[in-house]
């Protein structure tokens, strides 16, 4: 029936529990989720959406205390392989120009926040990249109403991977949300539609990065602040890319890997991460399955869950 | 005095959205104020050498997506009415934080309880559950979570002795959603009774279709059952409406999304080899999902159906 989708002009249907049961008995993807598959006209015709992953076993100097000096540098490399540059602002001036308005759109979230050491190596190289430091704003709840935000001409997506209570995992696409007014008239369905937000409010066209900050994810959550410390682990990395979907559906299977080996059995998301599915075959706001996605990987591989 | 005249505009207004703090209560609704002060008689300002800091913060309906992000659907998804939160530190340890919600009913309490039932039983309140730093409990119309930022055995030591002190001063005991008690107990699994209303924590606990197509609202209550079946599980859910009317609607709209190829009135195998069976009795709706056979998924709604009868 989802496949049908495409063929009837994306007309909303609906879904139920029996679709991905008929999927599931399709594909030799044993319990495989409807909404990650696609259709094999759109996977054909689709160029590969980088992603790098880079992580150092030395980016935390203690629990939750992230090094400055080696983050810079991990940021340096991802960006610099990203643009298949040696120099990182090279890289940089690849994104951003000099006369641009650039905001910084962190994450303030109290038990893992995007750090401040990812913030400030971002605006320095913006800055080496010829943007004046009156021209960059970082912000977070406070997007709306901040100057910088409210004409900025390109935005650098940077938040921590965490899975949440509502809408299955805090990702890049859902770091938008504060762009939003009214942030629950995107919370149906677990947030399923999460994506519209960057139609909505013009930020597809202005985002030149994504970040995915890995330092420590969150892979499980209890309670109404959705975090115990019990479950977060130093995974020490980042995943850098300019499609958000792609950055996004990667971490999720890192964290879903983590919960595999934590918990001894396949634990899905609960609720599941729908909304990065759907940001790709419903939104096409970029790809999400992993045959879709060039993976590099930089740095660390100890315990890389993927 | 700026502080002030935004919270005048809040209470009198009701358009902006922001947490209010204990100090604006000259500037409440009557109702609103004796509910605060209800809430922060219920908790101590200090417990083992803990003591309470900053000001008090409430949040009401509106306001809850400021504290708790995304998981405010949950408790909005229950009626909830208003919510204190209260962190208390001790020199050289972790800060507790205590979330004290009024859901006005005990129904609801309950069911916003059930909504997450990872941990141990602790033994406080009306039914609790300890796991990562997280103390939780229902009691009347209260639920309560304490949290420990970190979990050092004095700050445990701690946390549990708040929910005590909490548990004792809410001194009268709710009852349970009667709808629960028509769930047949025979091979239920433990801690598998969900009490909800929409359809958003309907898919929560089981994904059944992204749009509402058993109509449910807040009016209507539901128990989710999962039940033990060999190795697999199966789900019996059991909806109530608020008259037979909307419970017939409902069941024509669920027949026709998710049965339409219904081997006989009710009864369906689904692309798993599993079985889903649907009942419509007065102003309820029973349905069962995953049974290994017709016959059993048929038997577990005759089940409930023998329950009712003798409501």
């Amino acid at each position: 029936m989802l496949l049908n989708m495409k063929e009837e002009g994306m007309s909303k249907k609906i879904i139920t529990r029996r679709d991905f049961l008929r999927v599931a008995a399709l594909t030799p993807l044993a319990g495989a989720f409807a909404y990650g598959l696609k259709f094999p006209e759109a996977k054909e015709a689709t160029e590969k959406a980088r992603v790098v992953l880079i992580r150092d076993e030395n980016a935390l100097r203690s629990f939750k205390n992230s090094n400055p000096d080696v983050i810079h540098r991990m940021l340096d490399e991802a960006v610099a392989t990203f643009f298949n540059e040696k120099d990182p602002i090279a890289a940089w001036k690849k994104m951003i120009k000099p006369s641009d308005i650039v905001g910084i759109k962190s994450n303030v979230w109290g038990p893992i926040p995007t750090t401040r050491e990812v913030e400030q190596a971002i605006k320095r190289r913006i800055i080496d990249a010829g943007v004046a430091e009156e021209n960059i704003g970082i912000d977070d709840r406070g997007v709306r109403r901040n100057p910088i935000f409210r004409k900025a001409t390109a935005l650098i997506n940077a938040r921590p991977a965490r899975t949440h209570h509502w809408s299955g995992m805090g990702t890049c696409i859902k770091n938008y949300i504060t762009f939003a007014p009214r942030w629950y008239e995107y919370h149906d369905d677990s947030c399923a539609d999460l994506a519209t937000i960057w139609k909505d409010f013009g930020l597809k066209e202005k985002t030149r990065l994504n970040i995915l900050v890995m330092l420590n994810p969150l892979f499980h959550g209890i309670g109404p602040h959705h975090y115990s410390d019990r479950y977060v682990w130093e995974y020490k990395g980042f995943l850098v890319g300019q499609d958000p979907v792609a950055v996004d559906a990667t971490g999720m299977r890192i964290i879903q890997a983590k919960r595999r080996e934590f918990f001894g059995e396949d634990r899905p998301l609960k609720p599941p991460a729908k909304h990065i599915f759907l940001a790709d075959t419903r939104h096409g706001l970029g790809v999400s399955s992993s045959d879709q996605i060039e993976l590099i990987k930089l740095g660390w591989k100890g315990d890389i869950l993927i | 005095m700026k502080k002030i005249v935004w919270l005048t505009v809040f209470f009198f207004l009701q358009i902006l959205p922001f947490p209010f703090f204990a100090e604006g209560a000259g500037f409440m609704a009557n109702d609103s104020k004796d509910l605060m002060t209800t809430l922060q008689t219920l908790l101590p300002r200090e417990i083992n050498g803990w003591k309470a800091v900053e000001k008090d913060e409430f949040y009401d309906p509106q306001t809850i997506f400021d504290y708790i992000n995304g998981a405010g659907e949950v408790y909005r998804s229950y009626n909830f009415k208003f919510l204190l939160a209260r962190r208390f530190s001790k020199t050289g340890q972790p800060d507790l934080v205590v979330d004290l919600f009024d859901m006005a009913t005990s129904e609801d309490a309950f069911g916003v309880f059930t909504h997450d039932l990872e941990g141990e039983e602790a033994g406080v309140g009306q039914g609790s559950t300890y796991k990562g730093g997280l103390l939780s409990f229902w009691k009347d119309s209260f639920f309560v979570s304490i949290y420990t930022e970190e979990e050092t055995e004095e700050a445990i030591a701690a946390l549990f002795a708040l929910g005590r002190k909490v548990d004792s001063s809410i001194t009268k005991e709710g009852k349970e959603p009667e709808v629960v008690s028509f769930l047949p107990r025979k091979n239920l699994a433990e801690k598998a009774v969900h009490y909800f209303h929409n359809h958003m924590i309907l898919n929560y606990h089981f994904y059944l279709s992204d749009e509402n197509i058993l109509l449910l609202n807040q009016k209507t209550e539901v128990a989710l059952g999962i039940y033990a079946e060999g190795d697999d599980k199966n789900y019996l859910l059991l909806v109530r409406y608020p008259e037979e009317r909307k419970a017939s609607q409902a069941y024509e709209k669920f027949i026709q999304a998710y049965m339409p190829d219904a081997q006989e009135p009710g009864l369906v195998q689904t692309e798993d080899k599993k079985w889903t069976a649907a009942r419509l009795r007065k102003d309820f709706i029973i349905a069962v999902f995953n049974a290994s056979s017709a016959s059993s998924a048929k038997e577990a709604v005759e089940q409930v159906e023998k329950k009712l009868s003798q409501e």
